[in-house]
Protein backbone atom coordinates (compact mmCIF):
# COMPACT_ATOMS: atom_id res chain seq x y z
CA UNK A 1 0.00 0.00 0.00
CA UNK A 2 2.94 2.44 1.27
CA UNK A 3 5.03 1.13 -2.39
CA UNK A 4 1.21 2.18 -4.09
CA UNK A 5 1.28 5.34 -2.46
CA UNK A 6 4.51 6.26 -3.24
CA UNK A 7 3.99 5.76 -7.68
CA UNK A 8 1.24 7.43 -6.87
CA UNK A 9 2.71 10.93 -5.69
CA UNK A 10 5.70 10.29 -8.16
CA UNK A 11 3.38 10.09 -10.87
CA UNK A 12 0.92 13.29 -9.73
CA UNK A 13 4.20 14.62 -9.15
CA UNK A 14 5.77 14.16 -13.05
CA UNK A 15 2.01 15.11 -14.55
CA UNK A 16 2.34 18.12 -12.70
CA UNK A 17 5.50 19.38 -13.61
CA UNK A 18 4.72 18.51 -17.19
CA UNK A 19 1.49 20.47 -17.24
CA UNK A 20 3.97 23.31 -16.28
CA UNK A 21 5.11 24.10 -19.94
CA UNK A 22 1.74 23.96 -21.44
CA UNK A 23 0.05 26.73 -19.06
CA UNK A 24 2.90 28.50 -19.38
CA UNK A 25 2.95 28.46 -23.29
CA UNK A 26 -0.68 29.76 -23.37
CA UNK A 27 0.17 32.12 -20.85
CA UNK A 28 2.16 33.44 -23.72
CA UNK A 29 -0.20 33.29 -26.36
CA UNK A 30 -2.88 35.32 -24.44
CA UNK A 31 -0.24 37.74 -23.50
CA UNK A 32 0.20 38.46 -27.48
CA UNK A 33 -3.50 38.13 -28.25
CA UNK A 34 -4.45 40.55 -25.37
CA UNK A 35 -1.85 43.38 -25.78
CA UNK A 36 -3.35 43.47 -29.37
CA UNK A 37 0.01 43.46 -30.84
CA UNK A 38 -1.28 41.42 -33.69
CA UNK A 39 -5.01 42.84 -34.45
CA UNK A 40 -7.72 44.66 -32.45
CA UNK A 41 -9.96 42.57 -30.24
CA UNK A 42 -13.53 43.86 -29.70
CA UNK A 43 -15.07 44.26 -25.89
CA UNK A 44 -16.79 40.36 -26.08
CA UNK A 45 -12.85 38.55 -27.29
CA UNK A 46 -10.96 41.29 -25.03
CA UNK A 47 -13.96 39.38 -21.98
CA UNK A 48 -13.40 35.84 -23.62
CA UNK A 49 -9.45 36.28 -23.10
CA UNK A 50 -9.73 37.10 -19.81
CA UNK A 51 -11.91 34.30 -18.88
CA UNK A 52 -9.44 32.32 -20.71
CA UNK A 53 -6.56 33.88 -18.42
CA UNK A 54 -8.32 33.98 -15.13
CA UNK A 55 -9.09 29.67 -15.65
CA UNK A 56 -5.67 29.12 -16.36
CA UNK A 57 -4.68 30.93 -13.49
CA UNK A 58 -6.36 28.68 -11.51
CA UNK A 59 -5.25 25.45 -13.42
CA UNK A 60 -1.28 27.13 -12.56
CA UNK A 61 -2.77 27.49 -8.88
CA UNK A 62 -3.99 23.54 -8.88
CA UNK A 63 -0.48 22.04 -10.73
CA UNK A 64 1.50 24.31 -7.78
CA UNK A 65 -0.83 22.56 -5.13
CA UNK A 66 -0.40 19.44 -6.48
CA UNK A 67 3.42 19.77 -6.53
CA UNK A 68 3.33 21.14 -2.87
CA UNK A 69 0.87 17.55 -1.96
CA UNK A 70 3.35 15.75 -3.36
CA UNK A 71 6.33 16.53 -1.65
CA UNK A 72 4.23 16.90 1.96
CA UNK A 73 2.80 13.29 0.99
CA UNK A 74 6.23 12.19 -0.26
CA UNK A 75 7.81 13.88 2.93
CA UNK A 76 10.09 15.79 0.98
CA UNK A 77 8.16 19.54 1.76
CA UNK A 78 10.88 21.33 3.23
CA UNK A 79 10.90 25.00 4.46
CA UNK A 80 13.70 27.37 4.45
CA UNK A 81 13.31 28.62 8.03
CA UNK A 82 14.93 31.83 9.29
CA UNK A 83 14.11 34.97 11.68
CA UNK A 84 11.15 37.15 10.50
CA UNK A 85 8.90 39.58 12.31
CA UNK A 86 5.23 38.02 11.68
CA UNK A 87 3.68 41.56 12.37
CA UNK A 88 5.71 43.23 10.17
CA UNK A 89 4.48 40.00 7.61
CA UNK A 90 0.86 40.43 8.65
CA UNK A 91 0.97 44.45 7.95
CA UNK A 92 2.05 43.49 4.46
CA UNK A 93 -0.17 41.23 3.57
CA UNK A 94 -3.25 43.45 4.84
CA UNK A 95 -2.21 46.16 2.53
CA UNK A 96 -2.05 43.87 -0.45
CA UNK A 97 -5.54 42.83 0.30
CA UNK A 98 -7.40 46.34 0.87
CA UNK A 99 -8.37 46.98 -2.62
CA UNK A 100 -10.15 43.41 -2.68
CA UNK A 101 -11.48 44.20 0.65
CA UNK A 102 -13.04 47.61 -0.10
CA UNK A 103 -14.52 46.05 -3.46
CA UNK A 104 -16.12 43.09 -1.55
CA UNK A 105 -17.38 45.44 1.35
CA UNK A 106 -15.28 44.01 4.18
CA UNK A 107 -13.35 45.73 6.96
CA UNK A 108 -9.75 44.26 7.96
CA UNK A 109 -8.85 45.17 11.84
CA UNK A 110 -4.94 44.45 12.68
CA UNK A 111 -4.86 43.86 16.71
CA UNK A 112 -1.73 42.70 17.65
CA UNK A 113 0.37 43.07 21.70
CA UNK A 114 3.31 44.88 21.99
CA UNK A 115 6.92 43.76 21.93
CA UNK A 116 6.18 40.54 20.17
CA UNK A 117 9.34 38.75 19.20
CA UNK A 118 10.17 37.58 16.00
CA UNK A 119 9.25 33.81 14.87
CA UNK A 120 11.42 31.35 13.33
CA UNK A 121 9.95 29.90 10.12
CA UNK A 122 9.59 30.46 6.42
CA UNK A 123 8.01 34.01 5.70
CA UNK A 124 6.96 32.70 2.17
CA UNK A 125 4.95 30.12 3.22
CA UNK A 126 3.80 31.95 6.21
CA UNK A 127 2.74 34.91 3.84
CA UNK A 128 0.70 31.81 1.83
CA UNK A 129 -1.00 30.57 4.97
CA UNK A 130 -2.03 34.31 5.82
CA UNK A 131 -3.34 35.11 2.44
CA UNK A 132 -5.18 31.73 2.52
CA UNK A 133 -7.04 32.67 5.55
CA UNK A 134 -7.73 36.17 4.95
CA UNK A 135 -8.57 35.25 1.00
CA UNK A 136 -10.80 32.61 2.85
CA UNK A 137 -12.85 35.15 4.95
CA UNK A 138 -13.29 37.65 2.25
CA UNK A 139 -14.70 34.82 -0.15
CA UNK A 140 -16.88 33.01 2.15
CA UNK A 141 -18.46 36.33 4.03
CA UNK A 142 -22.17 36.49 4.39
CA UNK A 143 -23.02 38.41 0.63
CA UNK A 144 -25.91 40.55 2.39
CA UNK A 145 -23.74 41.66 5.36
CA UNK A 146 -20.36 43.87 5.78
CA UNK A 147 -17.81 41.51 6.02
CA UNK A 148 -15.38 41.84 8.95
CA UNK A 149 -12.37 40.75 9.82
CA UNK A 150 -9.97 40.58 12.96
CA UNK A 151 -6.57 39.58 12.65
CA UNK A 152 -4.30 39.14 16.15
CA UNK A 153 -1.06 38.26 17.61
CA UNK A 154 -0.35 37.20 20.43
CA UNK A 155 2.40 35.91 22.48
CA UNK A 156 1.27 32.55 24.22
CA UNK A 157 4.34 31.19 26.17
CA UNK A 158 7.27 30.33 23.63
CA UNK A 159 4.88 30.95 20.54
CA UNK A 160 3.13 33.79 19.22
CA UNK A 161 -0.81 32.80 18.03
CA UNK A 162 -1.86 34.08 15.11
CA UNK A 163 -5.90 34.29 14.64
CA UNK A 164 -8.51 35.58 11.47
CA UNK A 165 -11.72 35.93 13.10
CA UNK A 166 -14.70 36.72 10.43
CA UNK A 167 -18.64 37.16 10.17
CA UNK A 168 -18.80 35.11 7.33
CA UNK A 169 -20.91 31.54 6.27
CA UNK A 170 -18.96 29.59 8.66
CA UNK A 171 -18.64 25.57 8.22
CA UNK A 172 -21.02 23.11 9.08
CA UNK A 173 -20.62 21.19 12.17
CA UNK A 174 -20.61 17.89 10.05
CA UNK A 175 -17.55 18.82 8.16
CA UNK A 176 -15.29 19.76 10.99
CA UNK A 177 -12.85 16.95 10.37
CA UNK A 178 -12.57 17.45 6.95
CA UNK A 179 -11.63 20.66 7.09
CA UNK A 180 -7.30 20.37 6.50
CA UNK A 181 -8.08 17.11 4.19
CA UNK A 182 -7.42 17.35 0.20
CA UNK A 183 -10.14 18.82 -1.65
CA UNK A 184 -12.37 19.55 0.68
CA UNK A 185 -14.86 22.68 0.05
CA UNK A 186 -18.20 23.06 1.98
CA UNK A 187 -21.58 22.96 -0.11
CA UNK A 188 -21.81 27.08 0.11
CA UNK A 189 -17.58 27.74 -0.38
CA UNK A 190 -18.15 25.84 -4.02
CA UNK A 191 -21.61 28.20 -4.72
CA UNK A 192 -19.58 31.25 -3.51
CA UNK A 193 -16.37 30.44 -5.00
CA UNK A 194 -16.46 27.92 -7.84
CA UNK A 195 -12.75 28.54 -8.36
CA UNK A 196 -11.39 27.71 -5.05
CA UNK A 197 -9.64 24.42 -4.30
CA UNK A 198 -9.96 23.14 -1.15
CA UNK A 199 -5.70 22.61 -1.37
CA UNK A 200 -5.22 25.38 0.61
CA UNK A 201 -5.61 24.52 3.85
CA UNK A 202 -4.46 21.44 3.72
CA UNK A 203 -1.16 22.85 2.59
CA UNK A 204 -1.21 25.15 5.49
CA UNK A 205 -1.77 22.44 7.91
CA UNK A 206 1.77 21.01 6.60
CA UNK A 207 3.92 24.61 6.54
CA UNK A 208 2.51 25.14 10.12
CA UNK A 209 3.27 21.52 11.36
CA UNK A 210 6.66 21.48 9.66
CA UNK A 211 7.42 24.67 11.52
CA UNK A 212 6.78 23.44 14.68
CA UNK A 213 3.60 25.04 15.57
CA UNK A 214 -0.47 24.01 15.78
CA UNK A 215 -3.32 25.38 13.37
CA UNK A 216 -6.68 24.85 14.20
CA UNK A 217 -10.21 26.68 13.72
CA UNK A 218 -13.15 27.19 15.75
CA UNK A 219 -16.88 28.06 14.92
CA UNK A 220 -17.61 31.96 16.81
CA UNK A 221 -20.14 32.79 18.64
CA UNK A 222 -22.43 35.50 17.01
CA UNK A 223 -21.49 33.86 13.10
CA UNK A 224 -18.32 32.58 10.94
CA UNK A 225 -15.02 30.99 11.89
CA UNK A 226 -11.81 31.85 13.85
CA UNK A 227 -8.73 30.44 11.94
CA UNK A 228 -5.44 30.44 13.98
CA UNK A 229 -1.83 29.02 13.78
CA UNK A 230 1.18 28.97 16.36
CA UNK A 231 4.81 29.41 15.62
CA UNK A 232 7.53 28.87 17.80
CA UNK A 233 9.29 32.60 18.68
CA UNK A 234 13.16 32.96 17.88
CA UNK A 235 15.28 32.44 20.23
CA UNK B 1 22.34 56.14 -38.41
CA UNK B 2 20.75 52.52 -38.84
CA UNK B 3 21.45 50.46 -35.96
CA UNK B 4 22.08 46.69 -36.64
CA UNK B 5 19.34 44.33 -35.30
CA UNK B 6 20.13 42.45 -32.23
CA UNK B 7 20.50 38.92 -32.88
CA UNK B 8 18.74 36.69 -30.35
CA UNK B 9 19.14 32.77 -30.16
CA UNK B 10 16.30 30.63 -28.66
CA UNK B 11 17.17 27.60 -27.47
CA UNK B 12 13.98 25.56 -26.93
CA UNK B 13 12.89 22.01 -28.39
CA UNK B 14 8.85 23.40 -27.37
CA UNK B 15 7.82 24.61 -30.97
CA UNK B 16 4.52 26.41 -29.36
CA UNK B 17 7.17 28.47 -27.12
CA UNK B 18 9.62 29.17 -30.12
CA UNK B 19 6.53 30.31 -31.89
CA UNK B 20 5.29 32.89 -29.56
CA UNK B 21 8.95 34.11 -28.83
CA UNK B 22 9.26 34.75 -31.97
CA UNK B 23 6.48 36.80 -32.80
CA UNK B 24 7.67 38.93 -29.70
CA UNK B 25 10.69 39.48 -30.03
CA UNK B 26 10.49 39.91 -34.21
CA UNK B 27 8.29 42.91 -32.83
CA UNK B 28 10.13 44.14 -30.55
CA UNK B 29 12.93 44.42 -33.02
CA UNK B 30 15.42 41.94 -32.81
CA UNK B 31 16.75 39.15 -35.22
CA UNK B 32 15.19 35.65 -33.76
CA UNK B 33 17.11 32.55 -34.36
CA UNK B 34 15.72 29.39 -33.56
CA UNK B 35 17.35 25.96 -32.25
CA UNK B 36 15.42 22.57 -31.18
CA UNK B 37 17.97 21.02 -29.87
CA UNK B 38 21.40 21.45 -27.53
CA UNK B 39 23.94 20.16 -30.24
CA UNK B 40 22.01 22.49 -32.56
CA UNK B 41 22.07 25.27 -30.57
CA UNK B 42 26.04 25.12 -29.86
CA UNK B 43 26.18 24.60 -33.61
CA UNK B 44 24.76 27.65 -34.51
CA UNK B 45 26.18 29.67 -31.20
CA UNK B 46 29.60 29.25 -33.44
CA UNK B 47 27.91 29.62 -37.14
CA UNK B 48 25.76 33.16 -36.41
CA UNK B 49 27.55 34.56 -33.61
CA UNK B 50 24.35 35.55 -31.68
CA UNK B 51 23.83 38.75 -29.39
CA UNK B 52 22.58 36.61 -26.57
CA UNK B 53 21.17 33.30 -25.68
CA UNK B 54 18.08 32.37 -24.54
CA UNK B 55 18.39 28.62 -23.28
CA UNK B 56 15.81 26.08 -22.52
CA UNK B 57 17.31 23.27 -19.85
CA UNK B 58 14.99 20.71 -20.47
CA UNK B 59 16.22 19.52 -23.94
CA UNK B 60 16.68 16.30 -26.14
CA UNK B 61 20.03 14.99 -26.18
CA UNK B 62 22.42 17.37 -24.66
CA UNK B 63 20.83 19.38 -21.65
CA UNK B 64 20.81 23.12 -20.88
CA UNK B 65 23.63 23.02 -18.79
CA UNK B 66 25.58 20.78 -20.61
CA UNK B 67 24.78 23.53 -23.28
CA UNK B 68 25.81 26.08 -21.07
CA UNK B 69 29.33 24.02 -19.89
CA UNK B 70 30.25 23.69 -23.58
CA UNK B 71 29.59 27.02 -24.85
CA UNK B 72 31.36 28.46 -21.98
CA UNK B 73 34.26 26.26 -22.30
CA UNK B 74 34.63 27.16 -26.02
CA UNK B 75 37.04 30.90 -26.91
CA UNK B 76 34.82 31.30 -29.59
CA UNK B 77 30.99 31.22 -27.81
CA UNK B 78 32.48 31.69 -24.12
CA UNK B 79 31.44 35.83 -24.22
CA UNK B 80 28.00 35.67 -25.56
CA UNK B 81 25.76 36.45 -22.86
CA UNK B 82 23.27 32.90 -22.37
CA UNK B 83 19.83 33.78 -20.01
CA UNK B 84 18.57 30.40 -18.61
CA UNK B 85 14.61 29.92 -19.38
CA UNK B 86 13.26 27.10 -18.20
CA UNK B 87 10.28 25.43 -16.16
CA UNK B 88 12.64 24.25 -13.11
CA UNK B 89 12.28 26.62 -10.15
CA UNK B 90 14.46 24.72 -7.59
CA UNK B 91 17.02 27.44 -5.64
CA UNK B 92 19.58 24.72 -6.48
CA UNK B 93 18.52 24.58 -10.46
CA UNK B 94 19.31 28.11 -10.37
CA UNK B 95 22.55 28.18 -8.34
CA UNK B 96 23.64 25.77 -10.77
CA UNK B 97 23.05 27.76 -14.31
CA UNK B 98 24.08 31.36 -12.54
CA UNK B 99 27.57 29.14 -11.31
CA UNK B 100 27.86 27.75 -14.75
CA UNK B 101 27.89 31.39 -16.31
CA UNK B 102 24.67 32.19 -17.19
CA UNK B 103 24.12 36.13 -17.23
CA UNK B 104 20.34 35.21 -15.31
CA UNK B 105 17.97 32.72 -14.97
CA UNK B 106 14.34 33.06 -15.44
CA UNK B 107 11.28 30.73 -14.49
CA UNK B 108 8.88 30.60 -17.47
CA UNK B 109 5.60 30.04 -15.17
CA UNK B 110 6.63 33.22 -12.91
CA UNK B 111 7.77 35.53 -15.80
CA UNK B 112 5.59 36.90 -18.61
CA UNK B 113 6.64 37.31 -22.03
CA UNK B 114 6.95 41.42 -22.35
CA UNK B 115 9.07 40.87 -18.93
CA UNK B 116 11.61 38.25 -20.73
CA UNK B 117 11.75 41.04 -24.09
CA UNK B 118 12.12 43.86 -21.27
CA UNK B 119 14.76 42.02 -19.46
CA UNK B 120 16.78 41.57 -22.89
CA UNK B 121 16.12 45.11 -23.87
CA UNK B 122 17.69 45.69 -20.56
CA UNK B 123 20.58 43.64 -21.09
CA UNK B 124 21.93 45.33 -24.22
CA UNK B 125 20.86 49.01 -22.97
CA UNK B 126 23.53 48.24 -20.05
CA UNK B 127 25.97 47.34 -22.78
CA UNK B 128 25.53 50.84 -24.68
CA UNK B 129 26.02 52.82 -21.78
Amino acid sequence: MKKKKKVFFEATSIAAHQLKNPISIIKNYLEVLSSEEIGKLNEKQKEYLSDIAEILEKMRRIVEYLLEISRIEEGKYKLKKEKFSLEDLTENVIKDFKIWAQATNTEIFFKREKNLPKVFSDPIRIRHVIENFISNAIKYKKPEKKGKIIISIKKRGKFLLFSCKDNGIGIPKKDFKKVFTKFYRSEKATQLDPQGTGLGLFIDKATIEESGGKIGFKKNRGSGMTFYFTLPCSK
Amino acid sequence: MIQKKKKILFVEDDKFLRKVYKEKFERAGFEFLEAITGQEGIHKALIEKPDLILLDLMLPGKNGFEVLIDLKSNPKTKKIPVIILSNLGQESDRKKGLSLGALDYLVKPEISLSEVVNKVKEYFLKLEK
